[in-house]
């Protein structure tokens, strides 16, 4: 598999502070309160005084197997070697079959209609750098990686 | 100018990336560097500086929601751009434009004229939160000029830092080494809203990751407090009954460290007898938490060592008891041996070596000032017994609100002229109609600041404001385990219209005054140099490296000292904790007319369901708001849309259950009326608050006219909670003039959209 670079985030240490999300928007020229590429929510459970709040900043999941691929019947999104997802904008037509069949209702739409989403700042990639929104996280909650650097993160014991 | 990336130039792509800071959390504190993109005299992209030791030091490039924000700050509309002089009623907003020199030859003939007619002490200076701008040339200039009235507003870390000093002789920031704390009580601390990015919080996540536990007291499940392993949702203004109560448990379950109070603690058998009276269960009838949670923490931290209370602006700035409550909050730290032990309550700045470049702190030119002039204070923020050079922070200081209230009752006298720079009285203390009656009455009223704040309306002069991106009048030094970095502020963008550094006010009002010689004759790079002096560095080298300078660390830690008692303890009577404390105990109050006690009594907010049964039948829940909130800084910043797009509306959380015992749905605009007035805000539901409590944010003046949303007005059916709380001067807190932050409140739906 292509796989090479991926997010981790780990909820225990996001406390919603929106640095993810707003540097995105930024970095990206994305206007307030429009399209976003990540978005900062949160779940909360039971009643008072037994509550918990779970956050979640989410963006693309760059998929293994990404559906949206599959579903987009012109061929405009595609996955590069190492493995971002990304849209040629010049193909999209705009018919929005990936949403359908995106699980994480990803996709975004622009003023021309044709589909927008993270694309893991390949501007900053082409530097050496990573995305913004994981450097942006006051609490590294949020990184981000190639697969066996991530995979450390995930399960300790591989350390070496 | 360094570049974006190495494939870019700013030949090529016409983005040059400068540095400087982001004032999103403070005014003026040079917290977090940034790297600012600039194209076409616009900042379009930030990020942070990573050889500026942000958060967790060497590297680190995060910023917060504020920080990204950054280009916002430069494309308002809503920028005061010329001075301006009324030309309307006080308080109609009337202005025409004038240029600075008749700007600051009108405030100058207006100052003298009022020392010659009323004395120096007459003229007083609004303090926002701490402000280098203000504690350095302001104060020099309220010394050259002659008068204390430096108005602190009483809703800082120095009357929690009085409290503690008085009681265990220190207040501490941070333990020597999170790595050694066992247990953080994070009590009225509201650290993710008002410092993501400084650090602490990264210290503790870590701390949490090794397994170190957490208490967190606080009305609302805060992030933070999600991480926590007892959350102790108190009702707002009654954490001294907690505190009080858990030493009830420490020194009846024998949990107290006895080699510890028999060598360094005096009166703790008084103390012992005065808590006897506060049980769990006398506790929890007034704070809301089940006797047997308030045991709970109290043994854990009787047991758990060493532990850290980090001590928020919550609960000993912003209750009326606050002195007590933080005697109580001390005495649990001392008596459970928690002082100045390594993981604990260190004492001093944790060392991390001495700075390797020196600068001069600005003078504040004390000696100019007339002697005696602290017992001129209008309303003394601390009492005079307390306002001496060893507890002060840069000179004498009189309360906010009690100052401004002498305008109305002329008391002991009334201020005639007062200034306002960087902060909103409608917004930042209490009661603002009352205080915007005192504004109407004031001779002259002179404001400098970023926007047409409410408060403008009732000036004589408006002055334009800088953002940090304009200017570059100010250094800042950063000391770290690694070495220590000096930066400047770079010049990031032109300031709009005529706008003006606050640094340059001072200085160029001093030479308007006469007093040049002593402001550097209104030269700003002077004054630079003056601060720059010791360090070797010169001014253009500064500038010549906006990245600034980086000088690394040879030599190891310092070896650090623990359980320095006889010398942290000399300032108190016997040298020892003031269990039963003479250090305040039978001195003068605040007001000057009483006596202070010498146990930390409970006392109560001014309205309570406890405290006031009568007064809960009329108005059944508890109401108070979070001061700090990560989306604005204080009453300010509404106006950016990144911002203002998570909180389009005044909030207000409430718990569903009591919302729909009221017919209020998720989103409905609700009445919120208590003794002393009413406000909107919308109903946000949230199961992480009491059904008896109700939580807002202040300061909704402002406007977003790109999300097409209004501000809101601070009076009666506007969004302002300040309008909603008890106000009344006598039951402030008696050594420190602390105001309580929250009230009795009665709901209902209101239709209107």
């Amino acid at each position: 598999m292509n796989r090479k670079y991926d997010f981790y985030f780990d909820p225990q240490r996001c406390l919603k502070c929106w640095a993810c999300e707003i540097a995105c928007q930024q970095w990206h020229g994305i206007k307030a309160a429009t399209i976003k590429f990540r978005v900062v929510s949160e779940i909360v459970r039971g009643t008072f005084p037994n509550v918990d709040r779970e956050f979640q900043s989410l963006a693309c999941r760059h998929c293994t197997e990404a559906p949206c691929i599959t579903a987009c019947p012109v061929g405009a999104i595609q996955k590069r070697d190492d493995g971002i997802v990304v849209v040629d904008k010049s193909l999209c037509t705009g018919c929005r079959v990936c949403l359908e069949d995106c699980p994480y209702h990803i996709p975004q739409f622009g003023d021309d209609g044709t589909m927008l989403k993270c694309d893991m700042c390949l501007d900053r990639l082409a530097q050496g750098r990573q995305p913004i929104c994981a450097e942006a996280c006051p609490t590294r909650a949020l990184q981000w990686g190639t697969t066996e650097e991530l995979a450390r993160l995930t399960h300790p014991e591989n350390q070496s | 100018m360094i570049n974006p990336g190495a494939s870019t130039s700013p030949e090529k792509t016409g983005i040059e990336v400068i540095p400087t800071f982001c004032h999103g959390c403070g005014s003026l504190k040079p917290r977090c560097s940034l790297l600012c993109h600039v194209k076409n005299g616009q900042i379009t992209r930030i990020e942070g500086n990573p050889q500026a030791f942000n958060n967790w030091g060497a590297g680190c490039t995060s910023l917060c929601a504020k920080g990204y924000t950054g280009a916002q700050f430069e494309q308002t509309a809503d920028r005061l751009l010329y001075p301006l002089k009324r030309s309307g009623a006080k308080g109609e907003g009337k202005f025409q434009r004038i240029s600075w020199n008749e700007a600051l030859d009108t405030i100058a003939d207006k100052l003298i004229e009022t020392k010659k007619k009323y004395g120096a002490e007459s003229f007083g200076i609004l303090s926002p939160e701490f402000w280098p701008v203000l504690s350095t040339l302001g104060r020099r200039f309220l010394n050259v000029y002659g008068s204390p009235n430096y108005l602190h507003s009483a809703i800082c870390s120095t009357p929690r830092r009085a409290a503690a000093r008085m009681t265990v002789g220190f207040i501490s920031l941070a333990p020597d080494n999170w790595e050694k704390t066992r247990l953080i009580i994070n009590w009225g601390s509201n650290i993710e809203n008002s410092g993501v990015n400084s650090g602490q919080l990264w210290e503790m996540l870590e701390a949490l990751k090794r397994g170190t536990r957490m208490i967190d007291i606080r009305p609302m499940l805060d992030p933070l407090g999600t991480k926590a392993h007892l959350w102790l949702p108190i009702r707002p203004g009654t954490d001294c009954a907690l505190a009080l109560s858990i030493l009830h448990v420490l020194i009846s379950e024998k949990l107290y460290d006895a080699d510890f109070v028999e060598k360094w603690c005096y009166g703790f058998d008084k103390l012992s007898e005065h808590v006897r009276q506060y049980s769990p269960e006398w506790a929890a009838n007034i704070t809301g938490l089940p006797a047997a949670k308030i045991r709970e923490a109290a043994r854990m931290i009787g047991t758990i060592k060493p532990s850290f209370i980090c001590i928020g602006n919550g609960v000993g700035d912003q209750s009326n008891d606050g002195t007590a409550t933080i005697s109580a909050i001390s005495l649990i730290s001392a008596i459970t041996g928690n002082l100045d032990v390594p993981g604990g309550q260190y004492f001093g700045f944790p060392p991390v070596g001495p700075p390797l470049i020196r600068t001069n702190q600005i003078s504040v030119l004390e000696e100019k000032a007339p002697p005696e002039m602290v017992k001129k204070l209008v309303a003394p923020e601390g009492p005079l017994w307390y306002q001496t050079k060893k507890n002060w922070e840069s000179g004498p200081t009189s309360a906010y609100y009690k100052a401004l209230m002498s305008i109305l009752t002329g008391r002991p006298y009334p201020l005639r002229v007062i200034h306002a720079g960087c902060t909103n009285p409608l917004s930042a203390t209490r009661n603002p109609r009352r205080v915007a009656e005192a504004l109407k009455k004031l001779d002259f009223f002179f404001v400098m600041d970023l926007y047409h704040a409410p408060h403008v309306d009732f000036a004589d002069i408006v002055l334009p404001a800088c953002t940090s991106y304009e200017m570059s009048d100010q250094i800042a030094v950063k000391n770290s385990r690694e070495g220590t970095w000096i930066g400047i502020y770079n010049k990031v963008v032109e300031p709009p219209g005529e706008a003006r550094s606050d640094w340059r006010l001072y200085l160029d009002l001093a030479v308007k005054m006469g007093y040049g010689p002593d402001f550097w004759n209104g030269d700003i790079e002077a004054c630079l140099q003056e601060q720059l002096a010791p360090s070797g560095i010169s001014l253009a080298e500064l500038r010549n490296n906006p990245q600034g300078i980086f000088i690394p660390r040879h030599e190891p830690p310092p070896q650090l000292e623990y359980r320095r008692y006889a010398r942290i303890f000399r300032i108190l009577p016997h040298g020892k904790v003031q269990c039963y404390n003479e250090a305040i105990g039978g001195k003068s109050d605040c007001l000057g007319i009483g006596v202070l006690p010498y146990l930390p009594i409970y006392q109560g907010p001014p309205e309570g369901l406890a405290e006031t049964p009568d007064l809960a039948r009329e108005y059944p829940l508890i109401l108070s708001d979070v001061h700090a909130h990560r989306l604005s800084h204080h009453s300010y910043l509404h106006n950016l849309p990144y911002l203002r797009e998570h909180q389009p509306y005044p909030w207000v959380k409430i718990n569903p259950a009591t919302a729909r015992k009221y017919g209020i749905a998720d989103g409905d605009w609700v009445k919120v009326e208590s003794p002393h007035g009413w406000s909107k805000f919308k109903a946000e539901y949230f199961e992480g608050i009491s059904p008896e409590v109700l939580m807002t944010k202040r300061g909704w003046w402002q406007a977003c006219p790109e999300l097409n949303l209004p501000g809101y007005p601070y009076g009666n059916g506007g969004s302002e909670v300040n309008n909603l709380y008890n106000s009344n001067e006598k039951l402030f807190d008696k050594f420190y003039s602390q105001m309580a932050k929250q009230t009795l409140v009665k709901i209902s739906k209101l239709e209107e959209d």
